[in-house]
């Protein structure tokens, strides 16, 4: 077998909500998991299952929780991140992390490039080159011309595909992607997914998509299924 | 551009924020010029009487001018005090008695050059002309300080009546910035004439012209205290009243504080009404965009990096805001003095220190209050931000 380089690995992975003094919500009870450079992997469960929790902390907006049991590892590139501080959390998502939301989350008041620009400036680059970079990655994907459009100006399909060039934009390690398709019909989904795929086979780009349609998990290599926080193995 | 964008989003509210700034500093900006002006006139007299003693007749109620008759001979009897360097009789009246007095009285100055034996330190330079000299005793000359000259619309050579006499023009004074700058100055025979005129019949037989005057003004001699002299004169010399240049700056200085206490007022109301309608605005901004502030931090953006955001935003609020009120407070100066010139009331200096002051101050103010919805807005957890709607 072909020794694959690993991208992520996480260990112990846990945490717990605390809604209120008495109601806490064990939202991942001890995760382990691996995701390899290059691989397009499905993250799939239904509601409560724990997906969405797992995905914000391999996406480092929030950390494991550290306490009570084996201590928890996530490592990604080979870089322990579960002690970092916030700022180097920020830092490293800047850099390493490509986001895609189900409602794209575009910044309202500027064009499409700007929003796409914006993700280049927080991980250090001049605005004249950030710019740059973004107009390139629009071409990516396909919106050249509409990248002096407001977000509202674009319709779903295209708002997701300017979100996606945000996401490449500083050709991360790492693209998360949370319900991609979930606001899309299925002509826009399947152009929004083949484009992803597309990334992942030219480039090699990581992908982890969240998702509960299992058409989309049938897009990837490999699909992770959740269910009451924790990783079901594969029956 | 991208701010200006973000500001326009809520355009009633930024505007009404952006209003209520404006007032405030439009406010601030008029009271300071109006206390430019009042502030360099005292400061003006305070250096004019400064190490003198004004001497006036007891009954004589302005403060800093006698306006009241009195004997010339009151002069020789304070010469002849110890301790006295020189006694210079003085005539001084109301230019236009019809006139509203706010802002420093217009007066009519009658003096003899050189009666202060080169003991005064005030000095006056002619812009046009000439001074006044002893020679032009016994002849119907004048000067003119800067406002007066304006507000006549004379110049050199020109005629000018005044209670049915008739001088000729001989120089324009340079701006003091304080009381000259809103007299006339005539040689003391004519002043004398002039008041004499002014004065009721009774008066008018009890005193000839040439005894009149309205004030003397002292030098002690150097090592004198002017205190101790002031008390020494009203002591002696029967029915005068003094007052030495640390009477001036009590009395007057006083009345200044209370104006320059209600300028500070001014500025804290417009800093605190201000400063909570930027801090609402870019509260409610902040719970408005909680999503987008959750994107940003979400791909990367840093907390340093959105407090910056915010506090320039609130910033450019605060510039906008004092830009105007500045434009506006200029144009009501600049108005208002126009008005008051033919009257000669000129009531306002808008110097280029208060203009950076409120523009500057206004500035701040929107960054300091952009502060606190900042914080807590960097505070937010990235992930609940995104969830919100």
């Amino acid at each position: 077998m072909e020794a694959k380089t690993a991208l992520l690995e996480g260990r112990n992975l846990r945490k717990t909500y605390r809604l209120s003094r008495r109601n806490q919500v064990e939202a991942l009870r001890g995760v382990d998991l691996r995701i390899d450079q290059g691989e397009m992997v499905a993250l799939m469960g239904p509601s409560g299952s724990g997906k969405s929790t797992l995905m914000h902390i391999l996406g480092l907006l929030h950390a494991p929780d550290g306490n009570d049991g084996p201590p928890a590892e996530l490592r990604i590139g080979g870089v322990e991140v579960t002690s970092m501080s916030e700022k180097t959390r920020t830092r490293m998502r800047a850099d390493t992390m490509g986001f895609v939301f189900q409602s794209y989350n575009l910044v309202p008041t500027l064009t499409a490039v700007e929003n796409v620009a914006l993700a280049g400036e927080y991980a250090g680059t001049s605005r004249r080159a950030a710019m740059a970079g973004a107009t390139e990655a629009l071409g990516w994907v396909g919106l050249a011309e509409r990248a002096d459009h407001r977000p509202m100006e674009l319709s779903g399909g295209e708002q997701q595909r300017v979100a996606i060039a945000r996401s490449l934009v500083n050709k991360p390690k790492l693209l998360l992607a949370d319900e991609p398709t979930g606001n899309l019909d299925s002509e826009h989904s399947h152009e929004v997914l083949a484009l992803l795929r597309r990334f992942n086979q030219e480039r090699g780009q990581t992908l982890l998509l969240v998702t509960h349609d299992a058409e989309v998990g049938a897009f990837c290599d490999r699909i992770i299924h959740m269910r009451d926080g924790l990783i079901q193995e594969p029956a | 551009m991208r701010l200006l964008r973000q500001l326009s989003r809520r355009k009633l509210r930024t505007t009404l924020t952006i209003l209520g700034i404006t007032i405030g500093i439009w406010a601030l900006v008029v009271f300071s010029s109006m206390a430019n002006k009042i502030n360099a006139l005292v400061a003006g007299g305070s250096q004019y009487f400064e190490g003198k003693i004004l001497v006036t007749d007891a009954s004589n109620l302005a403060v800093g001018i006698g306006l009241t008759p009195m004997n010339i001979d009151v002069a020789d009897q304070i010469r002849d005090l110890d301790g006295v360097a020189a006694a210079a009789p003085e005539v001084q009246m109301i230019f236009d008695p019809e006139a509203n007095a706010f802002g420093g009285a217009q007066t009519i100055v009658g003096l003899v050059d050189g009666s202060d034996e080169g003991n005064e330190t005030f000095e006056l330079r002619a812009a046009q002309g000439r001074l006044l000299t002893a020679d032009d005793e016994g002849h119907r000359r004048i000067l003119l300080g800067s406002d007066m000259a304006r507000q006549l619309k004379a110049g050199i050579g020109d005629t000018i009546e005044m209670r049915g006499e008739r001088f000729e023009v001989v120089g324009i004074l340079e701006p003091t910035l304080t009381a000259p700058d809103s007299s006339v100055f005539v040689p003391l025979e004519s002043a004398q004439v002039l008041f004499h005129k002014t004065l009721p019949a009774a008066v008018q037989e009890a005193i000839p012209a040439e005894e009149l005057i309205s004030q003397v003004v002292v030098f002690p001699d150097s090592g004198t205290d002017p205190a101790a002299l002031a008390a020494l004169i009203e002591e002696r010399v029967d029915n005068t009243k003094t007052l030495t240049g640390a009477e001036f700056d009590e009395q007057v200085g006083s009345a200044t504080a209370i104006f320059n206490a209600i300028i500070i007022g001014v500025a804290i109301i417009s800093l605190v009404v201000g400063g909570l309608s930027v801090i609402n605005t870019m509260a409610m901004s902040v719970a408005e965009r909680t999503r987008e502030i959750g994107i940003k931090r979400a791909i990367g953006g840093s907390r340093r990096r959105i407090i910056r955001e915010l506090v320039t935003e609130a910033a450019v609020i605060g510039l906008i805001g004092g830009l105007l009120g500045l434009g506006l407070g200029a144009i009501v100066v600049v108005l208002a003095n126009e008005a008051g010139r033919d009257s000669g009331t000129i009531l306002f200096d808008l110097t280029p220190g208060t203009a950076i002051f409120a523009v500057a101050f206004s500035t701040i103010l929107g960054m300091l209050a952009g502060v606190i919805p900042a914080w807590s807005a960097a505070r937010l957890d990235p992930v609940e931000a995104l969830r919100y709607e």
